[in-house]
């Protein structure tokens, strides 16, 4: 066949590594990698640099949790180790995702409590993992020292860093060894300055992943779909502070109103399709970790990215 | 009535109880700053009211003033009412200063081929052999010294009355003047005996803020006298927005009025400097923006600042000066500069022809800086231009400790990279008072220069040092100690001026880069970079490019035209045939509306970056910083 | 690839003579260069020069409609690769495939769901567009019955799947006359295709094992008179449908493989992974797309992600500046100001939908500018708030004087309050914390 994809990019992804295993110092049972595309997301035979991974998200407070996602684990939501346990258990997703939205509370000061819930989802998973602190610039410098303490040697991928506030979470991991998540409002520009401040105050661009920031389908996920594609050719054509593996959650997807308001008996499939449809095109815009917060979605994820993967044949 | 007394200087005034002090000044012809129009939000016209009956809401306004200032009296004074006889302190701060203006001596050289001509004339009395009538008479002398057929001049009125008395008591012996406007040959005046000598002409640069004038002798092309003063509008409002508003309100009369007597008042000083009479002017050209030329013509202005945009003329426009109240010769020209929309004034199109960029092949990029923007690109064929609001900012606006160009203004600075202390040299080498917009890009630069700022301009406040602390709501940078300054606080900048300025930065960087990016031009091929306006002649050019004001390309290919209205409008008085090219230039240039342009925000959220977020855009700044954090152990 | 405006000057008269309609040759080109006029529009170009431009200023991806009437579509006329670059112009028709195995009420049933079943999101109608009739049988009598059934209950558009030319005709013989699109022609029968195709006027799918081979194919198919092509990419491997799905997208806009300039129809019933072939199929290309019925949870989806990826990214959709209310708010619920970005709207009304507070939405003109950039730009004011409260006379609607404004909006606060003399409370920057904002501050 001579007529094919015209992949006459320059540029590459750097790849980024999360997790140790006990060779690294750590105590998880695998590591990822993921970026190292020179092309677009499964373009090729076989397609270039790693597969997209899926992350299942999860939290120590899940009063501020949707619904459905509750509704279905039921008591497992009020043990953040046991539902990690649980869902690394029954759904494989390739890391977990832990939001410390404890933190989140007015007037939180429940510091030490960080250090243990950090400590007993490190027991009780052996996936590498991805861990959200603080968004309170107050509280950030304790919280992110709390974080990269308790998982040192373990190399988290801790968020979220913005432009203003990158220091404290930056120091943490470059204390720890760990990994940054650099998050910004859906805007190319707005990634890249991030990037830039980061790499200028010493975090290298290999421990940095991008997050555009997604909107959830039908609320602006177009938008995030287009940065992440823009993000991705800019790497592709060359741009160095842009060759990082991006992350994508639309952590709306399951509080929209069309979630929120689905027939009970359609909750669970309600909930499903609003993350595959908007996780699944993050992957083919680009995103190398997809995240979801509902269990069932994982597996129909997985066998999507599975099938854009591989071509006939089982070629990777 | 209320009598307001103001100090120092004890000048009075009696208006009507429930006036503003504003108002107040304004009749006593004191020319106070009302950047905000008198709308109480700029806090920039305090008064302390020393005795006297008064109203001011100390309770709304008190967030401009120290409890020591309010102790003192202090008021706004666009927000106080008179209720009785008031003694009132205008603290200098407060009143319109002397401002530097450029008064460039022509660089360019042209042609002297002016649109006025004198004929000294000797004729024969009339008789009953030679009974032609003294208009006839007089044209044909004048067709016989060499100028216009006789059928081709038109004579108004007001000069055929006072024909037949001059010709007489002068035994026959006058001098006439034409000149050519855009309907033919016109006969102005008509003076006994020979005065050819006395022939001139008025520039004139009708800004916003300023007023420049310059008187040239038509006959030899030199200058007779320069002035320039301050536009008298800014009593009405410091903003072109705040001046359309004022004319919507009615004020359009005065608004007139005040731009004729501002004009006025610089042509008389510059013909008294010269020792002329303003008689002698026969045209007066003036280079004004959009808004600025209708306003003097007495045209209202005030759709233009809606969509769609729409000026009322763009050609260049004639009449007798004395229709727009100029004091010059009662018949003399008045033209003045063609437009592109309503934001390409003829000040821009004045500002291309001093550059030559129309004339050129090489492509140039001109911008002209003020709280407004115009970025014109292009070369003799094409050519695109642009306007937008940079803010006020560069101009020491809506910054903390920022001022205009006045005495007492830091317009230099750079910083010890090692210990951060400031080396500054103010205007007039008084003590500082504030930084104006040189001193803020160096300023900028600097703080970049020393790691104090990271590229978004927040302050690292993880530094250690006297000078970096966390100020009233955001972090800021003390850039001289109370006892060094002239108004006994300490000057600091702080992180919102900082932003504010990269703001107006990123507006003129994507202005340009928009530009470009439509004419498909890299700054490689960008031959030339004109900086018209004040501005551009006392800002450092490094700097400028430090801080990505404009695109980064060597800096000898960087010109300040310095105030290149001035320059056209001069050019033009001198060289009549420069105003036909003035139309061809207005035609060839096309408009792009930045608010239509969709990558127009892109390429500003990309410039809202030190110097912009494309680090390979300014390959030389990014190695200087690099060498700069290395110095400050950054890595 | 594109001309620029300056290219394209290079090319013009120069003369000025305004004749097109623009003030200047430039305009003129920078319109030409966006594709907003015609080569033909300037009077003086010659015919070399206009081939030129026409050939760089047509859409490199050929226009093809489908149907008649109310429900028909075009799709083709695309540009870019990506959606960033401009926008995608046509969005995909979505075909529910029936079977001639069925019976005909059964078929029925799937065409009235497919006519009537309606989302309507930001004002906007969103529907699957057609039914792809599929011969499953051989015979020409069965496809005839299902097209019948078919079309006795709907006009809607059709997409004929029958390779054997004597059941195609059976179709055709009863739905010709509607523009259905003709699946498919092979090399081995593409002559009685395109004649078929000729002879009712129809779209023509066009199947081959490669891109080389289909580009031959549709060089021989225009040879046979039909310019109105579809090429089917359809493929047991999702991964090798992406792939040339964008391959023929490259090849056409880049105008590479010109052969390869028309829209690209998928089915996505052989790969086994119907909702991840269906959002490849609307991310990456697929024009015609065929899928078996949808679960409802499905199809909201697919209509919203489509929605989606074809809103012209320089163009924001836009709600109406006024008074939006969010439950049953009195006289003492808060008020919210925020743009009339539709995403920004649509976010703050969830979360306060969800909030459970009864709360008004005041919806500030910025033209469909985002907080962020509308604060930026100067579009968002002090003067601008003060007016909308008087024009949508907010001060009537509440005994409060206090109004709560966005996060990013917060450098506002001040000017805003002196403007209005309302309170000012600052909200947050991100919608999601806007139940524990209120809870905090609104009591």
């Amino acid at each position: 066949m001579t007529i094919s994809t015209l992949s006459d990019w320059t540029g590459e992804v750097g790849t980024v590594t999360i997790g140790a295993t006990k060779a690294d110092g750590g105590t998880r049972s695998g590591t990822v990698t993921i970026g190292g595309e020179r092309d677009l997301a499964f373009i090729g035979n076989p397609p270039t640099g790693n597969r997209p991974l899926i992350a299942y998200e999860l939290c120590d407070d899940p009063s501020l949790w949707p619904a459905p996602v509750i509704r279905f684990l039921g008591d497992r939501a009020s043990d953040p180790a046991e539902w990690a346990r649980f869902a690394a258990g029954e759904y494989r997703p390739d890391l977990i995702r832990l939001y410390l939205t404890s933190t989140r509370k007015r007037g939180f000061s429940a510091f030490a409590a960080i250090t243990t819930t950090v400590e007993n989802i490190l027991q009780a998973t052996g996936l590498p993992l991805i861990i959200e602190g603080s968004n309170d610039p107050e509280l950030d410098s304790e919280v992110f020292r709390r974080i990269g303490e308790a998982g040192e040697g373990e190399r988290l991928l801790i968020g979220t860093a913005e432009a203003g506030r990158y220091r404290s979470i930056a120091a943490s991991a470059m204390a720890f060894g760990h990994l940054v998540i650099a998050q910004s409002p859906i805007d190319i520009n707005l990634a890249k300055q991030l990037n830039i401040l980061l790499r200028e105050i010493g975090l290298p661009h290999d421990r940095i992943v991008i997050d555009p920031y997604t909107g959830a389908l039908g609320y602006g996920f177009e938008y995030s779909y287009s940065v992440m594609e823009r993000i991705r050719t800019a790497a592709l054509k060359g741009d160095d502070d842009l060759a990082m593996p991006m992350i994508s959650s639309a952590i709306d997807s399951l509080t929209v109103k069309e979630v929120r308001e689905a027939d009970p008996s359609a909750s669970d499939r309600t909930s499903v399709a609003w993350e595959l449809y908007a996780m699944l095109p993050a992957t083919v815009a680009g995103a190398s970790i997809v995240c979801v917060r509902h269990p069932s979605t994982i597996q129909p994820l997985k066998a999507a990215i599975e099938a854009l993967w591989s071509p006939p044949g089982g070629g990777a | 009535m209320p009598t307001v007394t103001f100090l120092p200087g004890f000048r009075k005034t009696e208006l009507p109880s429930g006036s503003t002090i504003l108002q107040a000044a304004q009749q006593a012809g004191i020319h106070m700053n009302v950047v905000c129009g008198g709308l109480g939000k700029c806090g920039k016209c305090t008064v302390y009211v020393k005795s006297g009956r008064y109203d001011f809401d100390r309770e709304k306004y008190g967030k401009f003033f120290t409890p020591e200032e309010l102790e003192a009296g202090a008021c706004l004074a666009c927000q106080t009412s008179v209720l009785g006889d008031v003694r009132v302190l205008i603290p200098e701060e407060s009143i319109v200063q002397e401002q530097k203006i450029l008064i460039d001596v022509m660089g360019t050289t042209t042609e002297l081929n002016p649109a006025v001509w004198k004929y000294a004339l000797r004729l024969s009395p009339p008789s009953l052999d030679d009974p032609s009538p003294d208009l006839t008479r007089l044209l044909w002398g004048i067709e016989k010294s060499g100028g216009p057929n006789e059928g081709d001049i038109y004579a108004p009125l007001e000069v055929i009355r006072r024909i037949p008395r001059v010709l007489r008591e002068s035994g026959w012996r006058v001098t006439a003047t034409v000149v050519l406007v855009p309907g033919g040959y016109r006969l102005v005046d008509i003076e006994r005996g020979d005065t050819t000598p006395a022939c001139y002409g008025a520039a004139v640069d009708l800004g916003t803020t300023t007023i420049v004038v310059f008187i040239r002798n038509l006959i030899d092309g030199s200058i007779m006298g320069v002035a320039s003063n301050y536009n008298r509008q800014i009593s009405c409002g410091e903003d072109i927005l705040s001046r359309v508003t004022f004319a919507r309100k009615g004020g359009l009369k005065k608004l007139q009025a005040l731009a004729a007597e501002s004009i006025n008042a610089a042509i008389t000083e510059a013909a008294n400097n010269a020792g002329i009479d303003r008689d002698h002017i026969y045209e007066v050209v003036v280079a004004g923006n959009t808004i600025m030329t209708h306003i003097l013509m007495g045209i209202d202005p005030a759709y233009m600042i809606e969509e769609p945009y729409v000026p009322v003329v763009r050609r260049y426009l004639t009449a007798a000066a004395s229709r727009a109240g100029l004091e010059v010769g009662e018949n003399s020209g008045l033209f003045i500069f063609p437009a592109v929309s309503d934001f390409i004034g003829g000040d821009i199109i004045a500002d291309i022809l001093a550059s030559g960029m129309a004339e050129q092949e090489d492509i140039s990029l001109l911008i002209d800086i003020g709280t407004n923007f115009e970025v014109v690109l292009g070369n003799r064929d094409w050519m695109f231009a642009c306007a937008g609001a940079a803010g006020p900012a560069l101009e020491g606006g809506e910054v903390l400790f920022g001022m205009r160009a006045n005495a007492g203004a830091i317009e230099q600075i750079s910083l010890d990279l090692e210990t951060f202390t400031p080396a500054y040299r103010t205007i007039q080498h008084t003590k500082p008072k504030g930084i104006c917009g040189s001193g803020l890009i160096d300023l900028l630069a600097e703080l970049l220069r020393a790691c104090i700022i990271d590229r978004t301009g927040r302050i690292n406040t993880a530094i250690e040092h006297e000078r970096i602390r966390s100020g009233r709501q955001v972090p800021e940078f003390v850039v001289a100690w109370k006892g060094e300054t002239g108004i006994g606080k300490d000057i600091v900048i702080t992180e919102n001026d900082v932003k504010a300025l990269i703001m107006s930065k990123a507006s003129i960087l994507a202005a340009c880069r928009t530009l470009m990016k439509q004419a498909g031009i890299t700054h490689a091929e960008i031959a030339r970079i004109y900086f018209s306006g004040a501005f551009g002649n006392y800002i450092s050019k490094e700097n400028a490019i430090t801080i990505g004001l404009i695109p980064e390309v060597p800096v000898e290919r960087i010109f300040p035209i310095g105030n290149g209205a001035i320059e056209g409008a001069n050019l033009v008085l001198l060289n009549r045939r420069k105003k036909r090219f003035l139309d061809e230039i207005a035609r060839k240039i096309a408009y792009i509306e930045l608010n239509a342009e969709p990558s127009f925000m892109d390429e500003y959220t990309g410039s809202c970056f030190l110097p912009h977020t494309d680090l390979s855009l300014f390959p030389t700044v990014e190695e200087m910083l690099e060498k700069c954090r290395l110095r400050r152990g950054v890595p | 690839m594109a001309l620029k405006a300056l290219d394209i000057y290079k090319l013009l008269p120069k003369k000025n003579c305004k004749e097109c309609g623009e003030p200047t040759c430039l305009t003129f080109a920078m319109k030409l260069a966006s594709g907003k006029v015609k080569p033909e529009d300037c009077p003086y170009l010659d015919e070399n020069v206009r081939e030129i431009l026409g050939a760089s200023t047509r859409p490199p991806v050929q226009r093809v409609k489908l149907g008649v009437g109310e429900r028909s579509f075009a799709v083709g006329d695309e540009i870019v690769q990506f959606r960033h670059e401009k926008t995608f112009f046509h969005e995909p028709g979505i075909m529910t495939a029936v079977s001639d195995l069925m019976d005909p009420d059964s078929i029925q049933a799937v065409v009235a769901d497919v006519r009537d079943h309606l989302l309507v999101r930001i004002g906007l109608d969103l529907r699957l567009n057609g039914i792809a009739v599929w011969s499953a049988s051989g015979s020409p009598d069965a496809f005839a019955t299902a097209v019948e059934a078919v079309e006795a209950v709907a006009e809607l558009p059709e997409v004929l799947m029958a390779e054997d030319p004597a059941v195609q005709e059976a179709g055709l013989a009863v739905c010709g006359n509607y523009r259905p699109l003709i699946h498919a022609a092979t090399g081995d029968q593409y002559r009685e295709m395109c004649a078929l195709a000729v002879k009712h006027g129809c779209p023509l799918a066009i199947r081959a094992p490669d891109l080389d081979a289909l580009a031959g194919l549709s060089g021989l198919c225009t040879a046979e008179g039909v310019s109105h092509l579809v090429l089917d990419l359809t493929s047991p491997s999702l991964h090798d449908m992406l792939n040339q799905a964008t391959a023929v997208r490259q090849q056409a806009i880049t105008r590479t493989a010109p052969a390869l300039g028309y829209p690209v129809f998928l089915d996505t019933r052989p790969c086994g992974l119907p909702d991840a072939a269906l959002i490849c199929g609307v991310l990456k290309y697929g024009s015609v797309l065929v899928a078996d019925p949808l679960s409802e949870a499905s199809r909201k989806a697919l209509l919203v992600l489509r929605q989606n990826i074809y809103t012209d990214p320089q163009k924001p959709i836009q709600i109406t500046p006024g008074i939006y209310r969010v439950g049953s708010p009195g006289p003492d619920a808060p008020v919210l100001l925020t743009v009339n970005f539709s995403l920004t709207y649509f976010t703050l009304q969830g979360y306060l939908e969800a909030s459970g507070t009864d709360s008004f939405m005041l919806i500030v003109d910025t033209e469909g500018l985002s907080v962020l950039t509308s604060v930026a730009a100067g579009k968002l004011s002090e003067t601008l708030v003060r007016d909308s409260l008087k024009e949508f006379a907010v001060p009537d609607l509440v005994k409060h004087r206090t109004l709560i404004i966005p996060g990013y909006a917060a450098p506002l606060s001040g000017k805003i309050e002196d403007e209005t003399g309302w309170k000012v409370l600052v909200g947050p920057r991100d919608a999601a914390d806007i139940a524990e904002f209120l809870e905090k501050e609104w009591t």
